[in-house]
């Protein structure tokens, strides 16, 4: 009975046969399994390949940028030129010392003070066991460590000899007349400030706490702070030894 | 070296007392008398204050900053 509401046979559209599949293509058109196109396994390759590339790539330039940071600084460092001119100053020895007996060295530097109650200790303590790692590496030109008071009126020739023998037996300690002292001080932009003296006469002086590294040719390279760990201090050395280049 | 040593010495053994005593100083009389005689004065003052940066350094680790309070909240 349904079939008569059906419209009649004649009126509808010729049935088609479904068509045949239309031949599998490639993305170049061509049917891959009939041509010999890539078979899967070599696309992965080349997608693998690819990757490979492109990872390889993304960490070349992120160590490129580091370079370009690390020669940035380096250039800010060198453009403010700290510790220009000399000074002549007394080692605790008692033989006088310029600036340009330094020169051809690489120095690391730290101003400071014999009656300092712990950062001076503990900072030249740092400077020295940097300077320990270094000289354990074959192949790397020795570093001279060096202090320089900032408290001459107290650290005479003597007393900054009995200071500097706790630390290193390289370590050379300077002093002069304040004169003297307070140029090489200014020279490197350090802040020195004598605190009152209590009724014994004693003081504290109150001084950047900075570790300076110095190249060959005498110039400020670079700076090591409170936080900076031996460990670091010599890692960061040992490059500016590597991408070291003479001002012409 | 060994007088700064002796003064480190006397002055970690009263910060130790301290630390026991949660920093009731009556409780540590003897070693304080040890490590003020045993460094010079400006250190013993410098050490204290040292002592009180470093306690109020732990308690901004452990409590968390909390500002004064204000009038108005803002």
């Amino acid at each position: 009975m349904f079939r008569a509401l059906l419209p009649a046979r004649c009126l509808l559209p010729p049935r088609r046969p479904p068509a045949t599949a239309p031949p599998r293509r490639g993305l170049r058109g061509r049917d891959p399994t009939r041509d010999g196109g890539l078979p899967l396994g070599r696309r992965v390759a080349a997608v693998a390949a690819a990757g490979a590339a492109a990872g390889a790539g993304w960490l070349y330039l992120r160590q490129e940028k580091e370079r370009r940071r690390r020669a940035r600084r380096r250039e800010e460092l060198r453009a403010l030129a700290l510790g220009q001119g000399d000074f002549a100053l007394l080692d605790q020895e008692g033989r006088p010392r310029r600036k340009a007996d330094f020169l051809g060295r690489w120095v690391l530097l730290y101003f400071g003070f014999t009656h300092c109650p712990d950062v001076c200790p503990e900072e030249l303590e740092k400077l020295c066991r940097a300077v320990a790692l270094l000289e354990r590496e074959p192949g790397l030109p020795p570093v001279q460590p060096l202090f320089i008071t900032v408290d001459p009126e107290r650290d005479d020739v003597a007393a900054v000899g009995r200071y500097v023998r706790d630390f290193h037996p390289r370590l050379l300690g300077l002093t002069g007349s304040p004169e003297e002292v307070r140029a090489a001080g200014r020279a490197y932009r350090v802040y020195a400030s004598a605190g009152p003296k209590d009724e014994d006469g004693d003081y504290v002086v109150d001084h950047t706490v900075l570790i300076y590294l110095l190249g060959p040719d005498g110039l400020f390279l670079d700076y090591y702070g409170r936080s900076k760990t031996d460990a670091q201090i010599a890692q960061s050395v040992r490059r500016h030894m590597e991408t070291y280049e003479p001002v012409q | 070296m060994e007088e700064r040593k002796a003064c480190w010495g006397a002055r970690d053994e009263f910060w130790q007392c301290l630390d026991r005593h949660a920093d009731d100083a009556s409780k540590c009389e003897k070693l304080r008398l040890s490590f003020e005689s045993r460094c010079p004065q400006q250190w013993v003052k410098h050490f204290d204050k040292r002592r009180d940066f470093l306690k109020y350094k732990k308690k901004l680790e452990t409590e968390g900053y909390h500002p004064p309070e204000a009038d108005g909240k803002s």
